[in-house]
């Protein structure tokens, strides 16, 4: 099969296009590709199926798993495909420790050392207990969210764009930045004993059931990394569509109750709206899948992120 | 209900531009007079009014693009009307000490001079669906030279206005709090000139891209 790959302004990226045999995948095809180009290794690339000038259609990508045969249309001989650099790519685990390598890191150093100092505090600073929870249920947090990372997660897309590093670092490592810097200053006043302890137990059970969440879904996406869509199931995955984002939401709210600092609120506002887009798509997408028709299980009523309110 | 409507919407929006048009109108009228008797100095006193008024009317702006009345999209309004009203609020109503300085003339020179054809032009199109050439021309063209005024003039005063800022702590809150929280009005001032670095390069080249394709259009009609 000779498979043809144009840009998206219609010029020929190979020159030829590229002899494959019959029984070829995307994968192979990629892999030809990469050898030809020696720069656009298979995750940079994005292959779709032409479409018709003027037309308004999304093109179909094509999946890297499947026979090039499935895209050709009948005809075994010629097939054209439209290859998108996608740009550098980083793993996912990558993108993931380095957003929360951050926190991790700046927090303690607001803690630990006389950083005030910069800001014109001089003398000593006295710290409250609540400061010392907050800096060990903050480093907790991160460290979780990092060993998950790498033994928990299995993500349903390989890589994201080198450009995302950037962008996701500076939120983290700003927010995390901010928000130390309130909770370690100096003129720091604290909530009442009975209100820390409301916040940092509601906290840690939300966390713990965050990492619950979490290998629930590990599991659900089963070692076969399929990547297709199921119904989540099990603990509060059967009241939420996702108890993931519901616990890490609720789980600031946790920090935030016991700290008390506007930068914390704002942050977990500025998430919540974040992770509610995602959610609000994901359900969407359930919804769409699961629709109860042709012996298509129908997806069971309920909260899509934040009970009792959405 | 859809005629009724859009009928509406449009004496709405030819009431409105009208409007802010005079009010702009009269700002420069005051500031030419004002200049040309005394000098600079004493421009904000004989505008105050009426400036405040006629860029305080841009926030229903950025309400028309944010329930979709106007094309504009709402990402270009509010930069441009939130630096103005920053100006106007934040520094030349809030910090008496900078108003005598000859940059308000230049600021307000060329401001009420972008607004009154800006304005114009839309009151042109809203009412008879077409504005005149030579508007649309201004419309695309004065820019190039009302911009850079306009900008180095608004960083000038802000830049001006930084002891003061600093000095009088007002809008600021400071440590210690029940809600932990602390805001510095001059540090807030540093980080809005930061913005003006990336900020007026691009909505030049924005208005540059505008003004090519506004006045290709024209061309071919």
């Amino acid at each position: 099969m000779i498979v043809t790959v144009t840009t998206r302004s219609g010029r020929e990226l190979i020159k030829g296009g590229l002899e494959l045999n019959d029984s070829a995948t995307v994968a192979d095809l990629q892999e030809a590709i990469h050898k030809r180009t020696k720069k656009y290794y298979p995750s940079r690339q994005r292959l779709t199926l032409p479409i018709p000038s003027g037309s308004k259609e999304k093109p179909t990508v094509l999946n890297y798993k499947k026979s090039l045969k499935e895209y050709a249309d009948g005809n075994t001989n010629n097939l054209t495909v439209v290859f998108k650099d996608l740009g550098p790519q980083v793993k996912y685990s990558t993108l993931f420790f380095f957003e929360y390598l951050g926190p991790l890191i700046l927090y303690p150093i607001f803690y630990y050392y006389p950083v005030y100092q910069f800001f014109g505090y001089k003398g000593e600073r006295v710290m409250y207990p609540v400061q010392t929870y907050a800096m060990y249920y903050w480093c907790f947090h991160y460290f979780k969210r990092i060993m998950e990372t790498f033994f928990v997660h299995r993500f349903s897309h390989a890589t994201s764009p080198l450009s995302n590093v950037f962008r996701n670092c500076l939120y983290y490592w700003s927010f995390g930045a901010w928000i130390a810097y309130y909770v370690n200053h100096p003129l720091y006043t604290p909530v009442n004993d009975l209100q820390m302890k409301i916040g940092l137990g509601f906290g840690v059970v939300c966390q713990i059931s965050n990492l619950y969440c979490h290998i629930l879904l590990r599991n659900l996406r089963g070692s076969d990394a399929s990547g297709g869509y199921q119904i989540p199931r099990g603990f509060l995955f059967n009241i939420v569509t996702c108890a993931n984002y519901t616990t890490e939401i609720y789980q600031w709210l946790g920090f935030n109750v016991a700290t008390q600092t506007v930068a914390g609120y704002i942050f977990m506002v500025v998430a919540a709206s974040i992770m509610t887009n995602w959610a609000l798509a994901k359900h969407r997408r359930l919804k769409k899948l699961f629709d109860g028709k042709e012996g298509r299980p129908k997806y069971p009523r309920r909260w899509v992120i934040l009970p009792p309110f959405l | 209900m859809a005629g009724i409507f859009s009928s509406l919407r449009r004496l709405y929006l030819v009431i409105y531009n009208w409007t802010v048009f005079l009010g702009w109108l009269q700002v420069l009228y005051l500031a030419v007079k004002t200049l040309k008797e005394s000098g600079p100095e004493s421009v904000y006193a004989a505008v105050e009014k009426p400036l405040i008024l006629a860029q305080s009317a841009a926030i229903i702006e950025i309400l028309h693009s944010l329930i979709g009345m106007v094309r504009s999209p709402v990402t270009a309004t509010l930069p441009q009307v939130g630096s103005r009203l920053y100006v106007t609020w934040g520094i030349l109503y809030s910090f008496p000490e900078v108003r005598s300085h000859f940059l308000v003339g230049s600021l307000v020179m060329s401001w009420s001079i972008t607004e009154i054809i800006r304005y114009s032009f839309f009151g042109f199109k809203e009412a008879f669906g077409f504005a005149p050439k030579w508007l649309l021309w201004l419309r695309y063209s004065t820019f190039l030279v009302m911009y850079p005024v306009g900008i180095s003039s608004e960083v000038g005063l802000i830049y001006k206005a930084l002891p003061y800022l600093r000095e009088s702590g007002k809008y600021s809150i400071r440590m210690p709090n029940k809600w932990n929280f602390s805001f510095d009005y001059y540090y807030n001032a540093l980080l809005v000139l930061g913005f003006y670095v990336p900020g007026s390069p691009h909505l030049y080249g924005y208005m540059l891209g505008q003004r090519k394709k506004a006045l290709a259009r024209a061309k071919t009609d």
